[in-house]
């Protein structure tokens, strides 16, 4: 790399430390051009920024721009109408409560985020035009942009913006980002410095923060200055290329070309959204020609979508299953144990017999090979029979041991926990397998109420996230009732330890470090097993061959904006 | 008897289960040339013969099982019908043949035993209705009905779902919910026969009501009972394998008809036909079997 260094030099002028320090970490070659890209996004290196500094850097003048996978070359014509199957929202759309995948993708229908978490886990601008953070990265700035306008024609300004967070940040409110917000931020954090900046003043440092602000962080899309969120669903207010038309729950819902936005105009004149409860029938929907775009599916039940007749868009996630051993109960209180069961399993054959190879294998801890902060010099652990044999006869259960584990009924788990049985049976272990509605499964989601938590083995499903920093938290940090720390906890862990490590990765802000306190934290959590990671499964849409441009997001969003259909 | 009264009430114990008796044997004399004409009629001979399949394969399914039911292999699921798996495998690569026929035993068991439990309970409760009538007729009667009213396998639904299924849940619970249905007919049955002289005899002689009920009663509504038995097996298979379908009933990976369909059926439009329509058709051709069975048994006894 033959580097500017005059060129560099003016560049990294007015840039906060933070920004000069990954700026610089990329010069000395220590990250590379995606990763700079996308942690440059992160802490408010605008683009054209970005691609001066890339080219300061490089003999070549060409900058490699952030990979992204849509549907095809754009062959189709604009001003369609794009029929697109989703699953069912689970309740009222309601932008602070929202819990789902369906609900989700209304509400990113309508309504917009400070900025997008792209299929790159690159952050684009879209409410906020740029950001900065302090050198402590406990005060984060956001600059608004102007000449927004809302679907009812009021301006977007800093006082709809501080609104929302404060709304949503409301510990004791019912909102649903506040799994996000916990530690983080509080409402007396938001601040309005004027018209068009708003100030996030942090509980903690906070490296990541601008992640919890964009389209991640589901639930925040900006409402307008007192809007009543329990209302939304009747009008869908927002900011975004899409107005409503009309919404029907359990039905579908139908958007129409916002024709005053204030960015590039959508291409489809038009979207209909059709909820389906299961999968199945979305699928026939798609290959009989009644819709143009499944949101997601998975492979089982599905693989005639593989064969080469439709656009398949596959981002790699960060979406996963845990399994959870009980690290205060008998036998799973000797790591040794945890580590057998985990030492059991044949990840590579999981993967290729429940998602046909489209998933990444997971290492024992929430870092998926997604994760640009993940160590990938941590070995990968494979299985291992005798290893796993010799491990439980050094813990005093050679002749192996009777357990339970009890899961939910919902897409492939079942099927994965049989193999668990199965594949712990190899080593002698016995597992008795229950498996309930997700409902009973889940019950009050409390300790003490709650098959998921209180299971001696417990298998359960957690979505995509940008950041693993909520992976890290609710269900592996320590339990505290008053500070509600470890509140997903299943495997009842408890390390001070890994506390330590967790705190300081969520408040690092260089990804050296980040990547450096990762390889710890990875390292910590092999040798302790508490939680099995098998795999991190990729997100798959599929589309009708004539249909392009249609981007769809890990977390379960699906932009329609940019769709044709030839 | 020409004694004392205490005389001829000491004997007149035994002499009526003798008259019984012989109208028992009167009607049992009558059966056996029955049972010829029974293993004479095709369907009842086709009907014996499936069933019997299936009760071999639920008393040595595991040893009949070309491959062990359990054995996953992740390399090839979902393989079509082959002469390695003459039903193909499952998506964790399991033989379907082998879980067909280890699958039969707990549908088999636990509709026998629930059956046979709601069968026992349903003649009780129906022979003390039709024998005491009245009040007591009239209150449980509409108890009866009101059970009667919902579907079954709701019923069965709600309590799966607040006790949590097991194998003795599912049978105490079948059981219970086929009580009503048996009792109303074994009600019918014995209002037929309530004023017949032989009870009035009995009645007479100072017989206690448990004793008429049990001794006098029962063998004479036999072959509305075992009609009624046979009839329900059929329904009780039906409500075993829908809860196991819904996930009330085997917990996996053992084999079981309904549950294999439940985990299967998701796979259909890629095409994987086989891991869903076999255990289908288990089931179908069990049902078919008890109803074969069934008509063959009401038609004889009507006869």
């Amino acid at each position: 790399m033959r580097i500017s260094n005059r060129r560099l030099g003016q560049l990294r002028q007015g840039q906060g430390e933070i920004a000069n320090h990954v700026i610089d970490e990329f010069a000395a070659g220590r990250i590379s051009r995606r990763e700079f890209i996308r942690r440059g996004s992160v802490i408010g290196i605008s683009m054209p920024l970005l691609g001066a500094i890339i080219s300061a850097c490089s003999s070549s003048s060409s900058t490699a721009p952030a990979t992204s996978s849509s549907s095809g070359a754009p062959a189709g014509k604009a001003g369609a109408i794009i029929k697109a199957g989703i699953v069912t929202p689970t309740g009222q759309i309601n932008p602070v409560t929202v819990p789902d995948q369906g609900g989700l993708d209304m509400l990113g229908q309508t309504g917009e985020y400070l900025c997008l978490s792209d299929q790159t886990l690159t952050l684009k601008p879209v409410l906020a035009t740029s950001w900065s953070a302090n050198s402590k990265a406990d005060v984060w700035t956001f600059k608004i942009r102007q000449g927004v306008k809302f679907h009812n024609g009021a301006p977007l300004t800093a006082d709809d913006v501080v609104y929302t967070y404060k709304l949503q940040s409301n510990p004791s409110g019912s909102s649903n980002a506040l799994s996000v917000f916990g530690g983080v931020l509080t409402p007396a954090g938001v601040k309005k410095v004027d018209d068009h900046t708003v100030a996030f003043h942090l509980e903690a440092p906070n490296g990541n923060f601008p992640y919890l602000t964009s389209s991640d962080n589901y639930n925040m899309i900006i409402l307008p200055n007192g809007y009543d969120p329990t209302k939304w669903q009747s009008s869908f207010i927002g900011t975004g290329p899409f107005v409503l038309n009309s919404y029907t729950p359990k039905v579908g819902a139908s958007f129409k070309r916002n024709e005053s936005y204030w960015g590039t105009k959508a291409l489809p004149s038009a979207t209909q959204f059709t909820f389906y409860d299961t999968q199945t029938p979305s699928i026939l929907a798609l290959t009989a020609g009644t819709i143009d775009v499944v949101g997601q599916f998975s492979v089982a039940g599905a693989e005639q979508l593989l064969t080469g007749g439709y656009n398949i868009i596959r981002l790699k996630s960060s979406a996963h299953r845990e399994l959870s051993m009980r690290c205060d109960q008998a036998p799973f209180t000797d790591p040794r144990v945890r580590q057998a069961i985990a030492l059991a399993l044949n990840r590579p054959g999981i993967i290729q017999a429940l998602f046909k190879g489209y998933a990444d294998v997971g290492n024992d801890s929430p870092f998926a090979p997604v994760f640009p902060s993940t160590n990938s010099g941590v070995a990968q652990r494979a299985q291992d029979l005798a290893k796993a044999k010799s491990l439980l006869s050094a813990a005093g259960h050679g002749s192996g041991f009777s357990t339970q584990l009890i899961t939910e009924q919902a897409q492939e788990i079942p099927q994965y926990a049989q193999i668990v049985v199965q594949e712990a049976a190899a080593i002698g272990v016995k597992v008795s397998l229950k498996v309930e509605s997700s409902a009973a499964y889940y019950g009050k989601a409390t300790f003490g109420n709650s098959d998921w938590l209180d299971a001696t083995m417990s298998l359960v499903d957690y979505g995509h996230r940008g950041v693993p920093n909520v992976f890290l938290g609710a269900p592996l940090e320590s339990i505290n009732a008053k500070t509600g720390t470890g509140a997903w906890n299943a495997a009842h862990f408890s390390n001070s330890q890994y506390d330590k490590l967790v705190s300081q990765y969520v408040g690092a802000i260089d990804l050296s470090t980040q990547r450096s306190i990762a390889g710890q934290i990875q390292t910590l959590l092999l040798d302790q097993t508490p939680v099995i990671y098998g795999y991190f499964y990729n997100y798959l849409t599929a589309t009708a061959k004539n249909v392009s441009g249609v981007y769809p997001t890990a977390i379960g969003h699906l932009f329609l904006t940019s769709a044709t259909k030839g | 008897m020409s004694d004392s009264e205490g005389g001829a009430q000491v004997t007149a114990a035994p002499a009526a289960p003798a008259a019984t008796v012989a109208v028992a044997r009167g009607t049992r004399g009558g059966a056996l040339p029955r049972w010829r004409l029974l293993v004479r009629r095709p369907t009842f001979i086709v009907g014996a013969v499936i069933l019997l399949f299936w009760i071999v394969c639920a008393m040595f399914g595991h040893l009949i099982a070309p491959d062990n039911p359990l054995a996953q292999n992740l390399l090839s699921p979902n393989t079509g019908p082959s002469g390695a798996h003459w039903l193909g495998t499952d998506q964790l690569g399991r033989d379907v043949l082998s879980r067909i026929l280890a699958g039969a035993r707990d549908i088999l068991l636990i509709t026998l035993l629930a059956t046979l439990l709601g069968t026992v309970l349903g003649t009780v409760l129906g022979l003390a209705m039709g024998y005491f009538g009245g009040a007591f007729d009239l209150v449980t009667g509409r108890i009866v009905e009101a059970v009667l009213a919902l579907p079954a396998v709701i019923i069965a639904f709600l309590f799966v779902v607040a006790l949590g299924p097991s194998t003795v849940t599912l049978v105490v619970l079948i059981g219970l919910i086929f009580t009503p249905l048996i009792a109303r007919t074994v009600r019918a049955a014995v209002l037929a026969e309530r004023h017949m002289d032989y009870l009035s005899a009995a009645r007479l002689l100072g017989e206690r009501p448990a004793y008429i009920m049990f001794r006098e009663v029962l063998p004479n509504v036999m072959p509305a009972i075992l009609v009624e038995f046979t009839v329900r097996l059929g329904y009780a298979v039906f409500t075993v394998a829908t809860l196991s379908f819904l996930g009330f009933g085997v917990q996996p990976p053992t084999p079981d008809w309904g549950a294999d369909i439940a985990a299967n059926y998701g796979v259909l439009p890629a095409g994987y036909w086989w891991e869903t329509l076999f255990p289908a058709l288990a089931i179908a051709s069990l049902v078919t079997a008890i109803i074969l069975v069934t008509d063959s048994i009401e038609q004889v006894l009507s006869s």
